[in-house]
């Protein structure tokens, strides 16, 4: 038996990774642009505490991990947890064979096409899409570079599906000490329209400004602007106070936030260029120059964990700036919001 | 005229290894290096464009940005080019100090050295190499970059030094200044 799906082309931003490397790949498939869905959203919202080691991380609170990356659009997702290698294979052959891509979590350990090959253990995220039982092959899609669209042994990806992700050395950094079990991810595509009208783009940027906007309430729950804010002088405090303990969580957060900035400066980019307004070009920019900030946070963290005192006073200022930044971009986005 | 200047007080990070010595340095966080002998001579003049760089000698040869001041030479300057790479595309205002105490800011802006990544500043390619380096191993399928950008320096006269940014994401191999005309 084998099959192959059609319609499995890579996709990625720069600022993005294997998350929302895959996701582009499987709303590629259905049909969707993906920057409508996946930039659409620009926001924060974690909950202390609940940062996985996966390099596919997204604070999803009550929702779908694919209905939290574009919750604007008619899309879910649901993680199977299958109890054993082979149900694994047994589940995702299945799902394949009735014509539908899935994603699955793999240890880039056991992966050839992987510069991790062999060498360091993480918890990664990857397209399947095809098989040949005859030749005990699957194809698989990654676009990470150095991206791979093409054929491993099944026997290879059952192994990366079924890793314990062990620590073993020092470069097993963030996403490891998570056993991948066999996990794979179905998502569901419906009713996408294409890009936001005006209109819809207007309701869309309301809507994260109210979510930016949103009232601290002091719990573990980190919302808008001011969870952001406390979760950023939390850990500053904490690293300043010598806790390099925090350095994992604030580095997956910070990577999420560049993502989501990321993608966002290039909708509302892609927007105005669709739309003819100009005003959402120079607001895009503004967005764009929010996600370098983090870009910034994320390496003063990771680099924290020897001399965290040093990085909890740089995160202390950088906090400072992004939110002031933060704060004049929100401004603007309510101004261009209003005149679209 | 174009002047080279040595950032030997400030160099902090290892990011060249050759294929004997893998381990020996970490560029990025997961301690990836560039191959160096892909790249000038260390302590050699590397032209780009029209640009001559002084290539960082062997060891610690770049600036991981943390806000170290460079001084630099009585002049009137037009520009900054800068040789780098950063951990993600990002951007900071370098300060500009003038000897009559006054600071200006100006933008540095710096692409992604990861992989299959476009610069996203317009920077000058300068160098493109065939492989990277693992600590444990040569990846021949991953071919990372270092770009060259410049900073305008919109009041060439009196800069005494240039304070870099506390931004660990953005490292520096090199600087060269331009003069006026």
């Amino acid at each position: 038996m084998k099959a192959s799906l059609p319609g499995i082309a890579h996709w990625r931003h720069d600022l993005g990774h294997c998350l929302h490397a895959t996701a582009g790949v499987l709303l590629g498939f259905h049909g969707a642009d993906p920057l409508d869905l996946l930039g659409a959203a620009w926001g924060f919202d974690y909950t202390a505490g609940d940062m996985r080691r996966e390099e596919y991380y997204f604070p999803c609170g009550q929702r779908s991990l694919f209905a939290s990356l574009a919750p604007f659009h008619d899309v879910t997702s649901t993680w199977h947890a299958p109890s054993s290698p082979e149900q694994g294979w047994d589940e995702v052959r299945a799902r394949v064979l009735a014509g539908t891509p899935v994603a699955v979590a793999a240890d880039n350990y056991f992966l050839p096409f992987r510069p991790a090959y062999q060498d360091v253990h993480t918890n990664h995220l990857l397209v399947v899409h095809g098989f040949d039982e005859e030749r005990g092959t699957v194809s698989v899609c990654d676009p990470v570079p150095p991206r791979f669209l093409g054929e491993i042994r099944i026997e290879e990806l059952t192994a990366a599906r079924d890793s314990a992700n062990p620590v073993r050395h020092s470069r097993d950094m963030f996403f490891t000490a998570n056993p991948i079990g066999n996990r794979w991810l179905d998502v569901t595509v419906s009713g996408h329209t294409g890009p936001a009208s005006r209109e819809r783009l207007r309701e869309i940027m309301t809507a994260n400004l109210e979510g930016l906007r949103g009232v601290d309430d002091g719990s573990s729950d980190h919302r808008g602007l001011p969870g952001q804010e406390r979760f950023l002088r939390e850990a500053a405090a904490r690293l300043s106070g010598g806790d390099a303990s925090v350095v994992d969580e604030v580095f997956v957060v910070a990577g999420v936030a560049l993502a989501v900035t990321g993608l966002h400066g290039d909708y509302l980019a892609a927007a105005g260029r669709r739309l003819g307004e100009r005003p959402l070009l120079t607001l895009a920019r503004e967005v764009d120059r929010i996600a370098h900030h983090w870009s910034a946070v994320r390496i003063m963290v990771a680099t924290g964990r020897d001399d965290p005192a040093t990085a909890g006073r740089a995160l202390a200022g950088r906090m400072t700036a992004l939110l002031a930044d933060q704060l004049a971009t929100v401004d603007r986005m309510a101004a261009v919001a209003a005149a679209l | 005229m174009m002047r080279p200047l040595s950032l030997a007080p400030h160099l902090n990070n290892t990011g060249l290894t050759g294929e004997d010595e893998l381990d020996g340095g970490g560029f990025n966080i997961w301690g990836n290096t560039f191959p160096a002998g892909e790249l000038p001579p260390a302590g050699g003049t590397a032209v780009v464009g029209e640009v001559p760089f002084l290539f960082p000698v062997a060891g610690a040869d770049n600036v991981r940005c943390r806000g170290q001041r460079v001084d630099v030479p009585a002049g009137d300057w037009d520009w900054v080019h800068v040789l780098g790479a950063a951990e993600r595309r990002t951007e900071d205002l370098v300060e500009v100090h003038y000897a009559d105490g006054s600071v200006r800011g100006q933008w540095l802006r710096m692409s992604d050295f990861w992989p299959q990544t476009e610069p996203r500043f317009g920077e000058v390619l300068a160098f493109r190499c065939r492989h990277m380096h693992y600590p444990r191993h040569v990846q021949r399928t991953t071919s990372p970059a270092i770009w060259a950008q410049r900073v305008p320096l919109t009041v060439p006269s009196g800069v005494v030094a240039l304070v870099l940014p506390d931004n660990p994401a953005l490292h520096v191999f090199a600087l060269t200044l331009q003069a006026v005309g």
